[in-house]
């Protein structure tokens, strides 16, 4: 059972809005060590420079979208484990799909409860303790 | 600043494509015949464009920005569907302008959503760097709102007291869950 507090997270969104909301929802469900970038390139930059267990990225960002995020991460051998949740809009099944053939870990619909965020980390740590 | 409160031209409303935003929904449009209309009680419609591109969008959200079950309703996700709209179109943030109209307080004694969807708004608008021209938020009033989104003209016409009384009273019937957004027409 991993403690939250000693899991960091990666949140990439170009919307600063969505990644203080994200930030929130983390932060209620016990994270303390919580980065953020504004697009997939300067994730990427931040994932390299630093450990991040948890990766939670929006898919429609400038420079380097989320898809590319996740294909970039699972070719860095020292990154590629790196669990990773794409969050999506209601409509994009299709991107959820090629999300999966490129390793995604798991996906977050939007709008989300703090609930449905925890299940989906869980779904991937196990219970946060 | 562009925007009006006077009555609407006949002669030349006839020409245009009249696209009505109904609360929890959002449109994009780039023709020059377009405009972009709702209105609004305590709800807040951004009406955002591309300065170079041609190309704007409103969208019309009832409750601020929050994570929760009811989709568009919220003011984050409403304003970030509206800004990936642009974005997807060429649109790009450096050359965004904004105007935020509506979030008027209709009844006395009851919790001001207006005011709070007007500052959500707000700080929407400013921490996502946007360039903020102005509009018409808060007051007393109900609002019809009329936006050019290639020109950027906004055209306001306030409804009377009584007017907004009854627009206030219909609103207040239960909405509808975000799977029947664009479904449900209240007014």
């Amino acid at each position: 059972m991993p403690a939250s507090s000693s899991l960091t997270c990666l949140i990439v969104d170009d919307q600063q809005t969505m990644r203080s909301l994200v930030r929130t929802g983390l932060q209620q469900l016990g994270f303390r060590t919580i980065y953020e970038a504004p697009d997939g390139e300067e994730g990427l930059r931040q994932m390299l420079a630093r450990p991040i267990h948890l990766v939670i990225s929006d898919y429609n960002m400038p420079k380097l979208d989320g898809l590319g995020l996740l294909r970039a991460i699972r070719s860095h051998p020292p990154i590629q484990k790196t669990a990773f949740i794409m969050l999506t809009g209601r409509a994009d099944k299709e991107l959820v799909q090629r999300a999966v053939q490129f390793g995604v870990n798991n996906y977050l619909v939007k709008p989300f409860t703090v609930g449905t965020l925890k299940e989906k980390i869980e779904a991937i740590f196990g219970v946060l303790a | 600043m562009s925007f009006t409160s006077h009555a609407q031209d006949p002669a030349h409303d006839a020409e245009l494509r009249k696209i009505h935003v109904i609360q929890g929904q959002f449109h994009v449009a780039d023709g020059d015949d377009v405009v972009l209309t709702t209105i609004l009680g305590s709800c807040v419609a951004a009406c955002i464009r591309d300065t170079a591109l041609g190309i704007g969008g409103m969208n019309h959200f009832l409750l601020p920005g929050s994570t929760g079950d009811e989709g568009l309703r919220y003011g984050v996700q409403s304003m970030e569907l509206l800004l990936n709209a642009l974005l997807r179109k060429g649109a790009r943030r450096e050359r965004m302008e904004v105007k935020l109209f509506g979030g008027a307080h209709l009844f006395d004694g009851l919790s001001d959503v207006g005011a709070q969807n007007s500052a959500f708004a707000e700080q929407f608008v400013r921490d996502e760097g946007l360039n903020y021209l102005g509009g018409s938020l808060r007051g007393d009033r109900a609002r019809r709102i009329q936006y050019w989104p290639v020109s950027g003209r906004a055209r306001q016409i306030l409804l009377a007291p009584t007017e907004s009384k009854v627009f206030a009273t219909e609103r207040r019937q239960p909405i509808a869950k975000v799977e029947d957004t664009g479904a449900l027409e209240l007014f």
